[in-house]
């Protein structure tokens, strides 16, 4: 009987059964690997194992006898913590409040604050995460906010610890940084599981795998004992997929432009006197961690952010303080990141989302009024052609998954054929079949000669698509290199700061 | 003007107008750092006046309009907490119904139960009595205004000071404002945001009964329809203005009071009545104009 | 698809979005009737007068005559509520409209028609420029509309007593009021023998161009995406600062021009208070929160609002309950839909 046990776990959402009768078995002071695709299940098993979410059927058992979860509360009793992959941080606090909160020593009836910070500042030594507890969490970088988010976990004596997706935003030198701190909890008998989709870190740390896909367990694997192509089969049920060759293409003109860009957020400076070019005909992709200025940088392009120094020029226009509008009538489109937040309407029809963009010029509109008839054959076309799953296109995409509601997005922007495409994060959560469509989407609009603008986490999204890459490190352009000058390695180094040898 | 002008009556009149909407201002500022927008201030006031004069009159004490205010304020106030901290609908459309509700139904009942309509004013119902603070009452000018008060007064102030401290000191207070910022961090560890939502909102009630409580037997003993008279927009406004900081709204609501006091006084010295009754709402909307103009030049977006 | 099926999709579309208004009318009505009980009047009775009230014989005149100011206070208020803006200052918009449509008609100099096309005018510019002082706040000052309009309002109602106290009054009126406007200024009875006048017309010539242009054009489409989703409106490049001065502009328009009928179509003149006492604005704004800002909704239920206040009237007179009690209804009808999420959903 193992330490900590998952037992037919079953979860159902309207349309989808997120887990499928899940068994999970982990021993006491193993790093266990969750894997899967995006989609697979993994973040939706662990939000039921700490407690945000009941199954429908199933059990839980830790040493042997049956949880009953109905709030993390319960769980962080029973010594079960969660680092999600999007930090829950209070921001305008500091970080021992943050750390202690809901568990605050006491002086009577007020907080005992000096306590507090005295009991932060050890534990934070003990575990090897050094950080200052009466900084706040507003001014802290990200690598140093998921220690925080670790020391949460740990100041509630956590003996299983549940990191969903930890290294989206870290270095790899802040990895390696992390990954030791969590053998030597290992070593101290802490149990530990590891939600990821990367696979080299599934082979740097972890003692054994479990394989999710499609919501079942497709495999469970021992580490020592298995190699990454058996892991890729496992989660996708296919070999490795090629790469998409990329034909070589001379730049042309250049489309887009900033000069000494300095955006201001929160009184230090976003983005730091950043300049760079796209031309038709070339992908620049920009590579860095996340929180080192890419949203900035892209959202002051786009004239969502205000810009306290330097200009955008697009095709040779200055659209330095111009509204968005502005900037998309002088040909620029925008696959944004926050697709619910920011690039649709959640409860507003497909077709309303497809036109938005194109509404106020022929065939979608005439003479200031909007021709139905044009509407629909216009959204019809687009979801036919990038293959939405979705009812009608009268149907409110806010009811469609992560990847459809991004393939809306995409399909939309994309439609504009705009001479300047900014892609930011353009397959997060995508499937894989998916995410390979909207590569050669990308490939093609510059094969068409127009310039694309590349920003995301995944490494690899870079390396396969980018003719020449940026890397951003604290606001600033940290290198440029060409494609053939880069690998994994030297982009790394400069993500994480440092400079060439 | 003579100096005469700002006397003793003057700085008593603008206490009394104060409280009120500080009372409901600190209501505002809970439900601020809860997460919620509170605009249905002025209905729950409403609910309060209108309870306190029943309460006092059917009760026959004026033990029993207190309880009658905090009660039908808390019980009001049960709506909102429902509607907007339980069923998490939409804050300002449950708002605008709730006052219109209490209008509606204040209205209502004064012609049922008093079977008056306008104003039911009865001089034999006792008000609130008037403290003494021995040293404070014999100061020139403030000396009324500040130490010959009724209790609900000093009880607003002393408020102002122990909602200030609970917030930042305690740690109920602490994970009250967790909630307010970041409901999904706060849930995370293991906090009931609902459950405080609801609470604050529900005390949010009885404060705001004990605000509709000043106005309606603070100094005169009467109900008349409407008399909140935007009173609980105000307290709105200066939770804004303070930005939902304890002493900060406190600040912005001695502002308004003064100014009402002000608009009083011109009215005493012969300006007509429409002009000095729009002071205090004049004066709010420049501090919102000029607080926002402030803001706007200091993070530069452009214009 | 298979008849069956047909039919069950044809439900789904057009009857299930109805139920919850439908539900919350019943619970207004529930609540009304036990407020009823409770202070010993009959339900039953309160409501067959309620419904006689409305629409039997000359009362159904009566109802439509009420419905034209209703309609074009709620017209007002959900041109705004469709961008996601409220605008509370339509009761200052209106007696802003009224007040100056009165000085216009009575002062001047110009024939009859001319005066009258002047007076409409002038009412709908000055509820036009007050509104936009709201709208003014927000863009440059980050003011919420929300707030800045209901502050404004009781400047504008104070300068309107205050002008017709003074150098606009009339003194041979007991009342503070203007002097009579001329007949040959005023707006015309539409149906002869009926409170209804020529007003109709015009408040239904500006439900139909709303309800168009929400509809069918590029402004609607971008108003109705932006009160869905502001930033995604932003994104998709809808000038947002325009769009709010433009919406502002047109909803204290029609607040101008309801006052404008008012004054010269049922009143001729302009009394203090008159404009305000029914209460339009605030039964217009309800309306349009109860149908989510949509235009056709709005005017459906300022309808029934019409028709419930005709009834409420003519119950007082009759067995005398007071007649604030369907503005409790009204309001009841919409907190339960708020809160039951079906009026925009907190995100």
């Amino acid at each position: 009987m193992a330490f900590l046990e998952m037992i037919d776990i079953v979860k159902r959402y309207p349309g989808v059964t997120a887990n499928d009768h899940v068994d999970l078995a982990v021993e006491r002071g193993e790093i266990h690997a969750l894997m899967g695709e995006n989609g697979a299940g993994k973040s939706t098993l662990m939000s039921i194992l700490y407690g945000l979410q009941s199954p429908d059927e199933g059990y839980i058992r830790l040493k042997g006898s049956t949880l009953l979860l109905r709030s993390p509360l319960d769980a962080i009793a029973h010594g079960i913590g969660m680092v999600h992959q999007a930090f829950r941080l209070f921001e305008s606090l500091s970080v021992w409040e943050n750390v202690v909160y809901q568990r605050e020593p006491r002086r009577g009836i007020f907080v005992d604050g000096a306590r507090a910070c005295a009991e932060v500042e050890e534990l934070a030594r003990r575990h090897g995460l050094p950080i200052d507890p009466k900084a706040r969490v507003a001014n802290l970088p990200v690598g140093v906010r998921q220690r925080l988010e670790i020391l949460k976990a740990l100041y509630r004596e956590a003996r299983v610890l549940i990191l969903d997706e930890p290294t989206a935003v870290l270095t790899p030198a802040e990895v390696a940084n992390l990954f030791t701190v969590l053998r030597s909890l290992a070593a101290a008998g802490c149990t530990i599981l590891f939600v990821t989709h990367k696979l080299n870190e599934v082979m740097a740390v972890s003692h054994r795998i479990t394989v999710l896909r499609d919501g079942r367990v497709s495999e469970r694997l021992v580490t020592a004992q298995t190699d990454p192509g058996e892991i890729v089969r496992a989660m996708t049920g296919r070999a490795v997929t090629p790469q998409i060759p990329k034909q070589p293409r001379a730049p042309g003109h250049v489309k887009l432009e900033a000069r000494g860009l300095v955006v201001e957020k929160d009184g230090r400076r976003a983005v730091d006197e950043v300049s760079l070019q796209v031309r038709g005909g070339e992908i620049v992709g920009i590579a860095g961690v996340a929180g080192n200025g890419q949203s900035e940088l892209i959202e002051a392009l786009i004239g969502l952010m205000p810009i306290a120094r330097g200009s955008v020029l697009l095709a040779g226009r200055d659209v330095t303080c111009e509204s968005v509008a502005v900037h998309r009538a002088s040909g620029l489109s925008y696959i944004a990141e926050d697709r619910a937040r920011t690039a649709t309407a959640a409860t507003a029809s497909a077709t309303d989302n497809l036109a938005m963009g194109f509404h106020r010029s022929a065939p979608l509109a005439r003479n200031g009024l909007l021709q139905p008839k044009a509407l629909r054959s216009w959204a019809r076309g687009l979801i036919e052609r990038f293959d939405i799953k979705i009812a009608s296109e009268d149907t409110p995409v806010g009811t469609l998954s992560g990847g459809n509601l991004q393939k809306i997005v995409s399909a939309r922007e994309l439609a504009h054929n705009a001479p300047v495409l900014i892609a930011e994060q353009p397959t997060r959560g995508v499937d894989v079949g998916a995410v390979a469509f909207i590569h050669a989407e990308l490939l093609n609009v510059r094969d068409r000669g127009h310039g694309v603008l590349l920003v995301s986490a995944e490494l690899s999204e870079i390396l396969a698509l980018a003719d020449r890459i940026l890397v951003m490190y604290e606001g600033r352009i940290a290198a440029e290199f060409a494609r053939a000058q880069a690998d994994e390695a030297t982009l790394g180094l400069y993500m994480a700061g440092g400079t060439r040898p | 003007m003579t100096f005469a002008f700002f006397n003793s009556t003057f700085f008593d009149q603008a206490v009394l107008g104060i409280t009120p909407i500080l009372l409901a201002a600190l209501a505002g500022t809970l439900s601020e750092r809860v997460g919620l927008f509170n605009i249905a201030l002025e209905g729950q006031m409403l609910v309060g006046a209108f309870a306190a004069i029943a309460g006092s009159h059917f009760g026959g004490s004026l033990a029993a309009g207190v309880f009658a205010a905090v009660a039908a304020g808390a019980l009001f106030s049960g709506l909102l907490a429902v509607g907007s901290a339980l069923l998490r609908g939409n804050d300002i459309v449950i708002g605008i119904s709730l006052n219109l509700l209490a209008a509606g139904l204040t209205s209502f009942l004064l012609r049922t139960l008093f079977g008056v309509s306008g104003t039911f004013s009865d001089s034999a119902m006792q008000g609130l009595p008037r403290l003494t603070i021995p040293g404070v009452a014999s100061l020139p000018v403030v000396g009324t205004a500040l130490g010959h008060q009724n209790a609900l007064v000093y009880l607003s102030w002393g408020l102002v000071v122990a909602i200030a401290v609970f917030l930042n000191r305690t740690p109920w207070g602490m994970r009250l404002r967790g909630v307010g910022e970041q409901p999904a961090a706060a849930i995370a560890l293991g906090t009931s945001a609902t459950q405080y939502r609801f609470f604050v909102t529900l005390l949010g009630g009885a404060l705001c009964g004990l605000a509709g409580l000043e106005l309606s037997l603070g100094s005169f003993t009467l109900f008349s329809e409407n008399m909140t008279a935007g009173r609980g927009w105000i307290a709105v406004a200066a939770v804004m203005l303070g930005r939902a900081r304890p002493l900060a709204v406190a600040g912005a609501c001695v502002l308004f009071g003064l100014s009402d006091a002000l608009g009083l006084r011109l009215q005493g010295e012969g300006l007509p009545n429409q002009i000095t009754d729009s002071a205090p709402y004049i004066v709010t909307l420049a501090a919102l104009v000029i607080a926002g103009l402030r803001q706007r030049r200091l993070s530069r977006i452009p214009i | 698809m298979t008849v069956a099926a047909e039919v069950r999709a044809h439900l789904r579309r057009h009857v299930r979005p109805v139920l919850p208004m439908l539900g919350a009318v019943a619970v207004g009505f529930g609540v009304c009737g036990l407020i009823a009980l409770w202070v010993g009047l009959s339900p039953s009775l309160m409501f067959r007068q309620l419904l006689e009230g409305a629409v039997e014989g000359p009362q159904l005149f009566e109802t439509i005559a009420r419905a034209v100011p209703l309609v074009g206070m709620t017209l007002a208020a959900s041109v705004s509520l469709r961008a996601g803006i409220v605008n509370l200052g339509a009761e200052g918009q209106l007696a802003l409209g009224g007040c100056a449509t009165a000085v216009v008609a009575l002062y001047f100099p110009a024939p009859d028609l001319v005066r009258l096309a002047m007076a409409l005018t002038a009412g709908m510019v000055v509820g036009a420029s007050y509104a936009a002082l709201a709208a003014a706040g927000e863009i440059y000052a980050g003011v919420p509309v929300l707030l800045s309009t209901w502050l404004l309002t009781y400047p504008a109602k104070g300068l309107c007593g205050f002008l017709v106290r003074t150098s606009l009054r009339d003194p041979s009126t007991a009342w503070p009021s203007t002097a009579r406007i001329a007949v040959g200024t005023r707006l015309g009875r539409l149906i002869p023998g009926t409170p209804i006048n020529q007003g109709l017309l015009l408040i239904a010539a500006v439900a139909v161009a709303v309800i168009f242009i929400d509809r069918r054009s590029v402004v609607g489409f971008e108003l109705r995406l932006r009160g869905l989703n502001e930033r995604f409106a932003r994104y998709g490049g809808v000038a947002l600062r325009r769009q709010t001065l433009g919406v502002m502009l047109a909803s204290g328009a029609i607040a101008g021009l309801v006052g404008a009928i008012m004054v010269l179509g049922s009143q001729f003149r302009y009394t203090d208070g008159a404009l305000t006492a029914p209460q339009y604005a605030w039964s217009g704004t309800l309306a349009a929160l109860l149908a989510g800002g949509e235009p056709a909704g709005s005017v459906i239920a300022a309808v029934l609002f019409a028709a419930l206040q005709t009834g409420g009237f003519a119950m007082e007179r009759s067995v005398q309950i007071p007649r604030v009690l369907t503005m409790v209804l009204q309001s009841v009808v919409i907190l339960f839909l708020a809160m039951r999420g079906a009026i925009w959903k907190r995100p």
